[in-house]
């Protein structure tokens, strides 16, 4: 097994999807056998390992992929050497599973076939005089503070319901780069792609949630 | 000079200070409001939707962890053999 680069270095967080973690506590229960410690870690890790392995190797083995991750984890947990972050081992693990899934089966995944421009999106050129300039003014909002659209739930249920109708590479990289704060670099290890590609999947994931907001500024719905 | 589909094709670039086109960038947002416009729009976006995301914790725990067992009891028991 790979093990993780110490170049794979982030943050240790004090909690984990409002769970409170003490990291160091939790990997040294892990490394005593801990069977509830290790299911509170597939609690708080699966999800984002799916995406992950859904992103790199697609639907029909990212649940097989992700599981034989968890083999690996259960049974190299005491050889964890703390050089990143136990977020980050996992990580590079499912990674690195997936990326050997996709060697075996020799399917030909192309993100960006995976996730192609879609249609109507922002920059489709419809949006685009020849000259490329814009073809109408951009939407107003009457709402521009964060704050204030933060409180707006029909809009957290909006943006939560458009990131689950995202493709899995977009979405991948949303959630490393925007909400993991993964850095571009550790991004591309993880999800096998170049530095490029990755800019341009987490744009297009930006893109489609701005369009969100549009609507949402215009009609009050998603 | 870029155009508006230049500066929108950039403009996450930008936010993330990762073009070298920042200058360029700059000078077309001068005289352009509407990507002034679009780039204080991604922005907002950027920070509302990151912040609005539910991770929820996996309900199938339990499920995956007992298919982790299984596993390593089929590899214990392929071992033996």
């Amino acid at each position: 097994m790979t093990q993780s680069p110490s170049a794979l270095k982030d943050k240790a967080p004090h909690t984990e999807k409002g769970i409170a973690i003490d990291e160091s506590q939790l990997i040294a229960q892990l490394v005593c056998g801990d069977d509830r410690a290790f299911r509170q870690l597939i609690t708080l890790h699966h999800s984002l390992m799916l995406h992950i392995a859904r992103a790199i190797v697609g639907d029909t083995f990212a649940d097989d992929v992700v599981q034989e991750a968890w083999v690996s984890v259960y049974n190299n947990i005491a050889n964890f050497e703390r050089r990143s972050s136990l977020k980050t081992w996992l990580l590079t693990i499912v990674s690195n599973q997936a990326k050997a899934r996709l060697r075996k089966e020799s399917r030909q995944v192309s993100l960006d076939q995976l996730d192609g421009e879609v249609p109507g999106s922002y920059l489709d050129g419809a949006h685009f005089k020849a000259d490329g300039h814009w073809q109408q003014a951009t939407p107003q909002w009457s709402n521009e503070s964060p704050d204030a659209l933060l409180e707006e739930q029909q809009l957290q249920r909006c943006i939560n319901r458009t990131l689950t109708l995202l493709p899995p590479a977009q979405k991948a990289a949303f959630i490393l780069r925007d909400i993991e704060q993964q850095s571009f670099e550790d991004i591309c290890n993880i999800l096998a792609v170049s530095a490029a590609n990755v800019r341009v999947l987490v744009h297009r994931a930006r893109l489609t949630l701005m369009q969100v907001i549009d609507r949402y500024q215009e009609t009050g719905s998603c | 000079m870029l155009n508006c589909k230049q500066v929108a094709t950039l403009a996450s670039d930008y936010l993330d200070n990762d073009t070298p086109l920042k200058w360029k960038i700059r000078l077309h947002l001068l005289m352009c409001a509407n990507c002034r416009r679009f780039i204080r729009h991604l922005k907002i976006t950027k920070e509302v939707s990151a912040q609005m995301v539910i991770n929820q914790p996996t309900e199938d725990a339990e499920i995956v962890w007992k298919n982790l067992q299984a596993r390593m009891n089929k590899e214990v028991q392929s071992d033996k053999e």
